[in-house]
C-alpha cells in the first residue's frame, strides 16, 4: 500500500534531476550495483561448499566452524546458494524498476524484506549459537542491509 | 530497444555469474601439475623449506606413494580425515608412506600447539604415531576442556612413555623447533588450512581426501603409474 502510494506521488511530479522519479531511478540502480557484491559474495561461498573447501580449518577466513555447520545446509541445499540466487532476484527486479517496471518495484521490497530478517537471524546464529564469525556471512548481511536502507530511503517521502 | 535492454543485463551478469563459479569450481578442484621426474615437488625445490628432520613418517620410504599431510589435532575436518588415512595404510600396506606435519591453527584452536607439542614430545620418545592417534581418536573429547594437560599426560602413560621426561619435552626448544620447520615448510608450500595432503608432491584436493573411495582411487591410480 505504501508502495503504491509512493509510486502514485513519483508519477505526479515533473521530472526533473531532484525529482522523486529519477531519485528512484537512482536508488534502484544503486540497489541493483550493491547486489552485485552480495551475489559476488555469495557465489564464492557457494563454490567453497561445493569443493568442500569451506570445511576446512584455514588461517585465512576463519569460516569453517560457521560454514561447516548444521545451519549452512537448508534443505539439502547450500545456504549460500540460496543466498546467490537472492541477490541476482534482486538485482533483476532493481534493474527492471530502475528502468521503470513498477510492480517490480514492490516484488524488490518483498524480497529485501524477507533478506533482513534472514540476515538477522543468521548474525545471531553466528554470535550466539555458533559462537563464531565469518566474515562472508557478515558481509553479506552488511549488504542486505544496506539494501534495505536504499529501499526505505526510497520510501520515504521527498 | 529500451524494453530490452534491462534483459540483456539481467541475462548478461547471470552469464558472468554462472561463468565465474564455473571458473572459480574448477580452479580449487583442479591438481597443479604432475611434477617433473627428477623433482619431488611441484615448486622449485631450493624454494621449498624441508620441514623437521627427521620427519613423522609411518611405511616404507621406498612405498610408490607418499602421502605428506599438514595437520591440526584439534581441527575437526582432520579428525574425519584421520580415520580415512588410517584405513589406506592398512590395505596400501607398504605401497603407502605417510608422512605428517604440524601445523597447529593457533587463532582458531586454542589446544592446538598444546596437541602438537604432545605428539612431538612423544616422538622424542620413538611413539609419536600412537599419541598421533590418540589425540585424534580423542579429538572431541578434549577439544572442548579448559586446561588439556593432564588428558595429554594420561595419554603419555597409556602409551608406556617416561611421563615425567614427556612433561619436560612439551615445552623443550627441540619440540617448539620441529614444528616451526614444519610451519616455514607448510608456508614455502603456500599450505593455508588443515588438512592439506600432498600425494607424491601434488595437492590433493580436499573433496577427494575426505572421500574414502576417491582416495583409494587415487592412490591405485599413483601406483599404476609409478609401475609403468
Amino acid at each position: 500500500m505504501s508502495q503504491q502510494v509512493a509510486d502514485a506521488t513519483d508519477k505526479q511530479v515533473p521530472t526533473h534531476s531532484s525529482s522523486p522519479t529519477k531519485r528512484s531511478t537512482y536508488i534502484y540502480a544503486a540497489v541493483a550495483v550493491i547486489s552485485l557484491l552480495g551475489l559476488a559474495d555469495a557465489t564464492y561461498l557457494t563454490i567453497e561448499h561445493v569443493t568442500g573447501q569451506s570445511v576446512r580449518c584455514t588461517i585465512i577466513a576463519g569460516c569453517s566452524e560457521v560454514l561447516s555447520s548444521q545451519y549452512a545446509v537448508v534443505g539439502g541445499m547450500p545456504l549460500a546458494m540460496i543466498g546467490a540466487g537472492a541477490y541476482f532476484t534482486v538485482f533483476a527486479l532493481g534493474t527492471l524498476a530502475a528502468f521503470g517496471y513498477k510492480i517490480t518495484g514492490a516484488l524488490l521490497n518483498l524480497l529485501v524484506a524477507a533478506m533482513v530478517v534472514v540476515s538477522l537471524w543468521l548474525v545471531y546464529l553466528q554470535a550466539f549459537v555458533i559462537r563464531s564469525f565469518c566474515q562472508y556471512c557478515l558481509f553479506s548481511a552488511a549488504i542486505t542491509l544496506a539494501l534495505a536502507t536504499l529501499l526505505l530511503i526510497r520510501w520515504r517521502k521527498p | 530497444m529500451k524494453r530490452i535492454l534491462p534483459f540483456l543485463i539481467i541475462l548478461s551478469v547471470l552469464g558472468v555469474a554462472l561463468g565465474s563459479a564455473w571458473y572459480l569450481k574448477r580452479s580449487s578442484t583442479a591438481n597443479p601439475a604432475p611434477p617433473a621426474a627428477d623433482s619431488p615437488r611441484p615448486t622449485t625445490p631450493a624454494l621449498i623449506a624441508p620441514g623437521a628432520e627427521p620427519p613423522q613418517t609411518s611405511g616404507p620410504a621406498t612405498a610408490p606413494v607418499k602421502i605428506e599431510e599438514f595437520g591440526d589435532f584439534e581441527c575437526p575436518p582432520c579428525g574425519q580425515f584421520h580415520p580415512i588415512l588410517k584405513k589406506m595404510q592398512e590395505e596400501f600396506d607398504k605401497n603407502l608412506q605417510v608422512t605428517f606435519r604440524e601445523f597447529p591453527i593457533v587463532q582458531m584452536h586454542h589446544h592446538a600447539l598444546a596437541a602438537a607439542s604432545s605428539a612431538e614430545a612423544a616422538g622424542l620418545q620413538g611413539k609419536f604415531w600412537e599419541m598421533h592417534h590418540l589425540l585424534y581418536d580423542n579429538q572431541k573429547a578434549w577439544h572442548e576442556q579448559f586446561d588439556v594437560r593432564p588428558i595429554f599426560e594420561g595419554y603419555a602413560k597409556q602409551i608406556g612413555l617416561d611421563v615425567e621426561q614427556f612433561k619436560r619435552d612439551i615445552n623443550s626448544d627441540l619440540v617448539a623447533r620441529r614444528i616451526t620447520e614444519d610451519g616455514k615448510r607448510a608456508r614455502s608450500l603456500g599450505v593455508n588450512g588443515t588438512p592439506t595432503v600432498f600425494m607424491n608432491g601434488r595437492e590433493m584436493p580436499f573433496e577427494v581426501i575426505i572421500n574414502e573411495a576417491k582416495l583409494r582411487a587415487a592412490i591405485k591410480a599413483e601406483i599404476e603409474s609409478a609401475k609403468r
